[in-house]
């Protein structure tokens, strides 16, 4: 099979976060990883590859520090990638980026099945692989729990979670996008000899011209960004003070004696 | 009169909490634009449409046999039809599993911008501006369409519920629906366990700030233990195996409302907040203090973990 999983890099939320100038996060202060969700699907993919056969393509968006994950995925077993290296889609939306991503996966040609994950950890949006799927005109399914591929390498079931552990099992055909929730598997580590292989694996750099992207930055984008805040809540936690040891006391005093829980 | 059109949502035939929030949504929007808020109920048969109809003035209704359970290629159909048969500006939809599968394939088919995940929207000089949670809840972030129409979706519970009560009409829209990509074969329960965490009074939770299985053990099980309480977790201690699925609490999860809730090491993402917000007393322990936890916490430690809570326990005696 020929699988494309498409990876992004965000930011570890355990970062300190600085905003600047209502629009941006001071990059300086950010550790930078493979967004979770994708990790997930990098496995999924690697798992198929294992029992059919065939190549796991990483596509990833995104300035050059993305190619360390780009590498962490190669290490990981993924053959070989796209880093689709253009600041004119970067500045875009969902909707410029996945066009980008469509351009690059079209580019390879007979690809059955193209995963990602469920939502990127830094927008929460959950759009780009919907996007993908209908710009594609590949049929789709959601937050996947479950992937089994029929002997003839065509047929899928697709476990598609529901609210309450509820799973909707359906029948589709390759070629599809599946977006993939964490859970469905763990993924591996990268092995010593994996790094080092992941090194020399081929990863081809493609800017907006090289691969016809029509719609990029602002202009190709179908959403208008305002701005960004730290949330401002009208509750915030009592916050009890003090080493670990004071506070605790304190704590257990409280749930106590005031909010007479325990 | 341009409209502001809700798309329902029904799971075995119920109507979801999501569509009554929306309709709230629908109004307040619509009020903001010189609009009207309506609604479309995409179903097999139209008793969902009239039920809707209680809770907002226009109900479109696309009755087809294939609809009786949700499906992706089918809603954009009908969305596509809806929209091009009345005056709609904008189309809201749950950033629910089934809003999130097909809600950006909707705004495609009708030429909409869309802005997904939102948890408000405010009406300024005639624009819908939408504010959306990023990062985890860190940022949250302001965004609004270029484009004629729009596509919204709202997480669970950015609106109250739209109170029963009013008289709307029916109008059926009448589509030719292909079929389906997709096929259902059958819809299972995955979270069967020996536990209800449930009903319990007092529950201790730990996040992947608990960092490994025996460590989660050691620190929260022994912790719930000493409380009489159960333990339960969040979702990425559940995907790495450290406990049962059946004490994972939020959106895909339980939904629990003990007295006392202990988060530890739990950032407080949107999706964990759902299945405790309703928790009378909530305790966080972070060694973040900007972590979303403490914006809905009674009462925060901003600590480690590991030496606060053997600390409580020594203090619990
Ligand atoms: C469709 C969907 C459904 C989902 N359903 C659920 C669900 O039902 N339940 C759920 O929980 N999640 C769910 N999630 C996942 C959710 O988005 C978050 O990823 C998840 O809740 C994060 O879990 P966490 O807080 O344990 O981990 P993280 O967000 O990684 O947070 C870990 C926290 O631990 C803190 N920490 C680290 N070390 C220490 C220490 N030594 N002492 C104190 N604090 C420490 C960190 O500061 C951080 O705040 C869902 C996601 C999706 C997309």
């Amino acid at each position: 099979m020929k699988i494309v999983v498409l990876v992004k890099e965000v930011p570890d939320m355990e970062s300190k976060f600085k905003i600047v100038g209502d629009a941006k996060i001071d990059e300086s202060q950010i550790a930078f990883k493979m967004n979770d969700f994708d990790e997930y699907a990098v496995e999924a993919a690697l798992q198929l590859k294992e029992k059919f056969g065939g190549e796991v393509v990483i596509v990833s968006s995104g300035p050059d520090r993305v190619t360390k994950e780009v590498r962490q995925a190669f290490a990981m077993g993924a053959d070989w990638g796209i880093h689709v290296s253009d600041p004119q889609i970067d500045e875009g939306d969902n909707f410029v980026v996945a066009g980008a991503l469509v351009k690059a996966i079209e580019s390879l040609g007979g690809v059955d099945l193209v995963m990602t994950g469920v939502q990127a950890e830094d927008d929460q949006a959950a759009l780009t692989g919907v996007f993908v799927a209908d710009m594609l005109n590949f049929s789709h399914c959601t937050n996947v729990v479950k992937i089994e591929v029929g002997a003839d390498q065509k047929s899928l079931t697709i476990n598609r979670e529901l609210e309450g552990g509820l799973n909707e099992v359906l029948e589709m055909a390759t070629p599809a996008v599946l977006t993939i929730q964490s859970g469905i598997n763990q993924p591996r580590y990268p092995t010593l000899p994996g790094i080092m292989k992941a090194k020399k694996k081929r990863l081809d750099l493609k800017k907006a011209a090289d691969l016809g992207v029509g719609a990029i930055g602002e202009a190709g984008s179908k959403t208008k960004f305002h701005k960004i805040f730290f949330p401002v809540s009208e509750h915030k936690a009592e916050i009890i003070q003090g080493d670990a040891k004071a506070a605790a006391k304190t704590l257990v005093d409280k749930l106590r004696n005031e909010a007479k829980v325990i | 009169m341009a409209r502001i059109l809700v798309i329902a949502e029904q799971r075995n035939g119920k109507l979801s909490e999501a569509t009554l929030e929306l309709c709230k949504a629908a109004k307040e929007i619509a009020s903001g634009l010189g609009a009207t808020p309506a609604a479309a109920v995409f179903y097999k048969d139209d008793s969902i449409a009239k039920e809707v109809a209680n809770y907002i003035p226009e109900v479109f209704a696309v009755v087809d046999a294939k609809l009786a359970s949700y499906d992706a290629d089918l809603f954009v159909q009908a969305v596509k039809a809806v929209v091009e048969a009345q005056d709609v500006k904008g189309v809201l939809i749950p950033h629910s599993y089934d809003g999130v599968d097909y809600a950006g394939k909707a705004a495609l088919a009708i030429g909409a911008g869309i802005v997904s995940n939102c948890n408000k929207a405010a009406v300024e000089g005639g624009t819908v501006v939408f504010t959306r949670n990023t990062y985890n809840g860190k940022i949250q972030e302001q965004r609004s369409v270029k484009t004629d129409k729009f596509v919204a979706t709202f997480e669970k519970g950015a609106y109250d519920k739209e109170a029963a009560g009013g008289a709307g009409s029916v109008t059926a829209v009448s589509v030719s629906l292909t079929d389906s990509r997709r096929k259902i074969k059958e819809v299972i329960a995955t979270m069967a366990g020996s536990v209800d965490i449930s009903q319990a009074k007092i529950i201790v939770s730990g996040g992947r700030g608990t960092k490994e299985k025996d460590k989660y053990n050691d620190v929260i099980v022994n912790l719930a233990k000493k409380l009489g309480g159960e333990y339960g977790a969040s979702r990425p201690v559940v995907d790495a195996g450290w406990t049962d699925a059946a004490r994972q609490v939020g959106q895909s999860g339980k939904t629990v409302v003990p007295v006392l809730y202990v988060a530890a090491g739990i950032s407080g993402a949107i999706q964990h907040v759902a299945g405790m917000k309703g928790s009378q007393c909530i305790v966080a322990i972070n060694k973040d203090p900007e972590a979303p936890i403490f914006n809905i916490a009674t009462y925060g430690i901003v600590g480690d973990l590991f030496e606060v809570i053997p600390a409580m326990m020594e203090a619990l005696g």
